[in-house]
């Protein structure tokens, strides 16, 4: 059998609308992220400074 | 990362047998122990061939200890092969492939790799400002003998696309992962010594590469899959991986939430094709990037090259030319800094993101099937976190805290393990050369083209050129700024 094409396999995906279960998802990892960035780098400013 | 561009999909973690993770564990052990023979007095890798930079080819060739001083040159190289010739050959035994076929290969990959960093070493082409009257030459590219390592990734590049049958012909050879795991633990014991002389310095690196790599995973993830999503309408079986794949760690992150999501095994696999392609574009980029812009910033160069370069191969190898290319620009300016900490700095971040692939993808496991696509009777299993961990992180650590331990609590052996470490650090230098040959080979631009790879690179391009790239550096700039190297 033929190895499946990445083109075909991206002509078949079917569209799926974004839940709002996934948003939730994205935000939250987004507003972490940029929540541990300053409190991190505080953290390491504040006791590591070398 | 697998051995084909366009076939990677390799052993999964799951397996029973031996795979090449843990067989790098093994024969990076195995290298790391001879090494420290020098403890007991016996010299066990002091004949292992170095190349100087040259402007007579006849007298490159030495060895790595003066206890074989002497010998014909000729002989180191040949030395070198026959023993990483027998150890690798019992590997391949042990992972079950076809000895003969690899150990054609394994030979290819050995002299094409080692030529290319002879032809690095030339004075031309090597040589810092500082040397160029030792070796009478009155310009040089100053790019050091890691020059190498851009040689063999060009000379793999050539044979992958345009020498199809030669590099059929070497395929079971074609191993980057598990040379560039075998260098990372070899690498290991090396920093072990640096980290032991400046220890607030490293403990300052490794608490800022885990804040790095956390921020860069929260972050990355989400943006790559909300724009995969929202932009160009992937289904979430295919921007889950997709994400993954350019915002962690390439290809074992693609396979690992493939799996984890329940995706078609294809979906990663052809994810895992363009990571490889990309990783190869940015190793050919990034490195005289942070060399142009970043060399008063050594360690955030570092950090960078860890964070937004995917593949552990790619990753390590951008950290050993950047700290080439910054060494010598610095070297220029009168400022020598001290070996391996750039590329130090490269490699642990890269280390704690591998190390937490099992644990995002547990993650995304439990998201998916309690929240996004529901289905009965799917538990998650705990221990998914261990049979994804790469366990060459194992040895990396062995390694290393061996060796940090050795030097911390003897201070007086730190003379003899800097010499032990030195001679495997040979070793690693040619594991990473036959990586960057190997990436090369495997890296097949036409192929990928001809699969009509189209929208998945657009998003790749998009998200790796317009965020990844920057906000990697920026988090880098976050945690390492103002941080530099010890002088030598």
């Amino acid at each position: 059998m033929d190895k499946p094409k990445i083109a075909d396999e991206l002509s078949k995906m079917e569209y799926e609308p974004l839940l709002a279960v996934e948003k939730q998802l994205i935000v939250w990892s987004i507003v972490s992220g940029l929540l541990l960035a300053v409190l991190l780098a505080w953290v390491s400013r504040s006791f590591l400074a070398t | 990362m697998p051995n084909s561009a366009s076939a990677p999909a390799s052993p999964p973690a799951t397996a029973r047998r031996l795979n090449e993770d843990w067989l790098s564990v093994a024969i990076g052990l195995l290298i790391f122990l001879l090494s420290l023979g020098l403890f007991f007095g016996a010299d066990l890798l002091g004949w292992v061939v170095t190349t100087a930079v040259w402007t007579n080819p006849g007298g490159a060739l030495g060895c790595v200890s003066k206890a074989y001083a002497g010998w014909n040159r000729l002989f180191y190289l040949a030395a070198t092969y026959v023993f990483l010739l027998v150890v690798m050959a019992a590997g391949a035994r042990l992972l079950r492939l076809d000895v003969k076929r690899f150990l054609r290969g394994f030979t290819a990959v050995f002299f094409v790799s080692y030529l290319a960093w002879f032809m690095g070493s030339w004075a031309y082409i090597a040589a810092t400002p500082d040397k160029r009257g030792a070796f009478g030459i009155g310009w040089s590219m100053s790019l050091t003998p890691e020059a190498g390592f851009i040689i063999a990734l060009i000379l793999g590049l050539l044979i992958g696309n345009f020498l199809p049958k030669t590099a059929a012909a070497m395929q079971e050879g074609i191993r980057p992962e598990l040379y560039i795991k075998t260098a990372i633990v070899i690498l290991g014991g090396f920093l072990g010594v640096t980290a032991a002389e400046q220890l607030k310095l490293a403990t300052a690196m490794m608490f800022q590469g885990i804040c790095a790599i956390l921020v860069a995973y929260l972050v990355f993830w989400a943006v790559v899959y909300f724009v995969a999503r929202k932009y160009f309408k992937f289904s979430r079986e295919w921007a889950a991986p997709l994400a993954s794949g350019i915002s962690i760690c390439g290809v074992s992150a693609a396979i690992a939430t493939g799996s984890a999501i329940r995706a078609r095994p294809i979906v990663p696999v052809m994810v895992s094709s363009l990571v490889v392609i990309f990783a190869v574009v940015e190793l050919m980029l990034l490195p005289f990037a942070a060399q142009a812009f970043l060399s008063h910033q050594p360690m955030v160069a570092g950090a960078w090259m860890g964070l937004a370069v995917k593949t552990d191969g790619a990753a390590v190898a951008s950290g050993a030319i950047t700290e080439a290319l910054i060494r010598a620009k610095a070297l220029s300016e009168g400022v020598h800094y001290q070996a391996g900490w750039i590329m130090g700095v490269s490699a642990t971040v890269k280390v704690f993101i591998d190390a937490f692939i099992g644990v995002w993808a547990f993650l995304l496991a439990w998201i998916w099937s309690a929240k996004i696509e529901h289905r009965e009777g799917d538990r998650v299993r705990a221990r998914e976190i261990w049979e994804r961990f790469p366990k060459f992180i194992f040895g990396y650590m062995a390694t290393f805290l061996a060796v940090f331990a050795i030097c911390f609590y003897s201070p007086s052996l730190v003379a003899k393990t800097k010499a032990a470490m030195g001679e495997a650090n040979v070793l690693r230098s040619i594991f990473f050369v036959m990586t960057f040959f190997s990436i090369g080979v495997v890296s097949n631009f036409r192929k990928l083209w001809e699969e009509g790879i189209g929208r998945l690179a657009l998003v790749y391009v998009l998200c790796l050129f317009g965020f990844i790239i920057w906000v990697g550096l920026g988090i880098s700039w976050l945690f390492f700024h103002g941080i530099r190297p010890p002088l030598a």
